[in-house]
């Protein structure tokens, strides 16, 4: 510790105290700890790569990587009532056996039984249906009436309904438009790497409904 | 002059019944031929395109026919007829447009097909670029280059029929002759269209629009000429009808035993050609391929057509999953999913990694109850939605029935008798409408 202390005073510029925090202790290597860091470092490589214990000559390793599935290998869901291979994904998650060969990524069943427990990223929630005529009048009176004390978010929870179908109900215009010029007083205060980034992000945003 | 022979001159001067037979069979009638010839001269211009008589003699023509395994009765006549674009032989008996425009229909026809019985969900816009893509003119265009036809540098009469004659446009950036201007800036003459309303610039051409007005494209249609209205000239040299005129041409014919043709076929004057307009390599290149194919479905027939057709524009790879261009798709797998009555698609993240690093990556799957549908992945949960939703719409949209189940109209057509039966296909009811 001393060494180390001495020489930050006599050079404060090599190695300051929050940088020396970041580096990793057990990544500087010396003689002592070489075979030990090596060791930690030797990865396993995947079984399927390794010499077959089974196949004494050569053969093919199939293991592909992880990637999205085909877009023209149709969803059963998706299938048409006549088609034939409907009837051969339901059969098939009947027979247990999966080919070896084919270290398998997901069959259907299993996909189907987990399906549930995967989380949503959402939060899910039942259409209601439950607003009639009297209360979407009432929106569209408390809207009228004082668009700034009734905004959308406080009409869709006073109602409990979605903010969109308030907005189906109910405009305010001149708010609207106001909301809009401090928005764009905002934006003429941006830089150009701020205005840049927000249009690169618009560009990205369009290409998620491509294939890009 | 027998009613044989009106009717050959009828012919000689119609748009699609031609001189494939008088050049086909130069040798034997060639008396015949140069009798025609004395009365048929209407092109006074000079002659820009090698005579049909090279044909034969051009290495290159021939080369072309074996290399592309054209069937022997294609003769290399026809094929040299093929090459000449009507901007340098403006004679429709002697260009290649009205094979085109036949080749044109042929081509559009096997390929719609194909597209609509494989795929038979596929919205309309993919429909109408997929279309494009297979028999447009830039593809086409790409299929003659591959084909190693090369064009004329200019035309003239001296040049080999085995390249494409065509005379080429000046390109816009170049300087117009005794101006200050460049070609694209001068005053243009009005496009010749078909004249109808959807061409006003104005008119907003929905998809409704652009299937009934367009062309299989869905693009507007440039080269018909104006028909429409009354005062406009039909087509050169096509007849027409005048009740009213005793036509001197008929009154030769008093013999009895022959019935006159109908009286209101009128042979209308000589058309004189004016300075044919000039064109592109690309629309020239696929004036050619959609002449070829029609010659092949003169000469050969249906069978010889439609092989040419698979083997050189159904063996083109074009990667429809790539066309499509979602605006909304979460809000259309909702629509489709209510539409089909399948439970409201759910997205539940499936996978991720480096939630809290810079370039974190989620996987995300979309689910119709226990149904995976469609799969994404994304730098965040919202972009990884939206992709599963456009994956699981596409995989809708490209479904395509079990191979042994598809069958094309054209492959029962005309064959009633012969034990090959119509399998009805798929019918889709259209894309999500949101």
């Amino acid at each position: 510790m001393a060494p180390s202390l001495f020489s930050s005073l006599l050079r404060p510029s090599t190695l300051p105290n929050d940088t020396a925090s970041f580096i990793c202790q057990a990544c500087r290597r010396n003689a002592s700890s070489f075979r030990r860091t090596r060791k930690a470092l030797r990865v396993k490589p995947d079984p399927s790569f390794a010499p077959s214990k089974t196949e004494p000559t050569d053969h093919i390793i199939f293991n592909p990587p992880s990637s999205a599935p085909n877009v023209y290998h149709t969803p059963s869901k998706f299938l048409p009532a006549s088609d034939p291979r409907r009837k051969l994904h339901t059969l098939a998650p009947s027979s247990t056996t999966t080919p070896p060969s084919t270290p398998s990524t997901s069959s259907p069943n299993e996909a189907s039984a987990s399906a549930s427990r995967l989380r949503s990223i959402r939060p899910q929630y039942e259409k209601k249906y439950h607003l009639g005529r009297e209360q979407i009048d009432e929106i569209r009176r408390l809207r009228e009436e004082d668009p700034r004390q009734w905004t959308r978010v406080r009409l869709a929870e006073k109602f409990e309904c979605s903010q969109f179908f308030v907005s189906l109900c109910c405009s305010a215009p001149a708010v609207k438009k106001e909301q809009d010029r401090q928005l764009e007083a905002i934006k003429r205060r941006w830089g150009r790497r701020k205005t840049e980034a927000r249009e690169e992000r618009k560009a990205r945003k369009a290409l998620w409904g491509r294939d890009a | 002059m027998t009613r044989d022979e009106i009717h050959d001159g009828i012919c000689r001067r119609g748009v699609i019944t031609l001189n494939i037979s008088g050049e086909g069979k130069e040798d034997a009638s060639r008396v015949e031929e140069k009798r025609r010839d004395d009365s048929y001269q209407p092109f006074t211009g000079n002659l820009n395109a090698p005579s049909h008589r090279e044909a034969l003699r051009s290495a290159k023509l021939s080369a072309l026919h074996a290399r592309l395994q054209l069937p022997i009765k294609l003769p290399l006549q026809t094929l040299a007829r093929c090459l000449v674009d009507p901007s340098v032989d403006p004679r429709p008996g002697y260009n290649n447009e009205p094979l085109s425009i036949l080749g044109q229909e042929l081509l559009g026809y096997y390929t719609a097909e194909w597209l609509m019985t494989k795929y038979p969900r596929l919205p309309m816009p993919i429909l109408f670029a997929a279309q494009y893509a297979y028999v447009g003119s830039s593809a086409l265009s790409a299929m003659r280059a591959e084909w190693g036809v090369e064009a004329v540098a200019a035309p003239g009469p001296e040049v080999d029929p085995g390249l494409l004659q065509l005379k080429r446009q000046i390109p816009g950036n170049a300087m117009a002759e005794g101006e200050q201007m460049r070609i694209k800036h001068m005053p243009q003459a009005r496009r010749v269209g078909s004249g109808r309303r959807n061409e006003e610039h104005n008119y907003r051409r929905g998809m409704s629009s652009r299937i009934v007005y367009d062309d299989q494209f869905g693009d507007l249609q440039t080269t018909l000429p104006v028909s429409t209205s009354d005062d406009t000239s039909p087509y050169p040299s096509a007849p027409i009808s005048r009740p009213d005129e005793t036509t001197p041409f008929f009154s030769q014919d008093t013999s009895s035993e022959h019935r006159p043709p109908p009286s209101d076929w009128y042979l209308p004057a000589q058309p004189t050609y004016e300075d044919p307009t000039a064109t592109t390599l690309e629309a020239a290149s696929a004036t050619f391929v959609r002449a070829l194919a029609g010659a092949l479905y003169l000469h050969a027939g249906t069978p010889a057509a439609k092989h040419f057709h698979t083997e050189h524009v159904l063996s083109r790879h074009l990667p429809l999953h790539t066309l499509f261009n979602f605006a909304h798709p979460t809000r259309d797998l909702s629509r489709l999913c209510a539409r089909e009555g399948f439970e409201p698609p759910v997205a539940r993240l499936i996978s991720e990694t480096g939630r809290l690093s810079r370039t974190p990556v989620f996987v995300v799957g979309v689910f119709s109850g226990n149904d995976k549908l469609g799969e994404g992945a994304g730098a965040s949960l919202n972009e990884g939605r939206v992709r599963a939703a456009a994956a699981a719409l596409r995989a809708w949209y490209l479904y395509s029935p079990p191979a042994e189940e598809i069958m094309r109209p054209s492959e029962v057509e005309g064959k009633a008798g012969e034990g090959k039966k119509w399998k009805s296909q798929i019918v889709d009811i259209g894309e999500v409408i949101t």
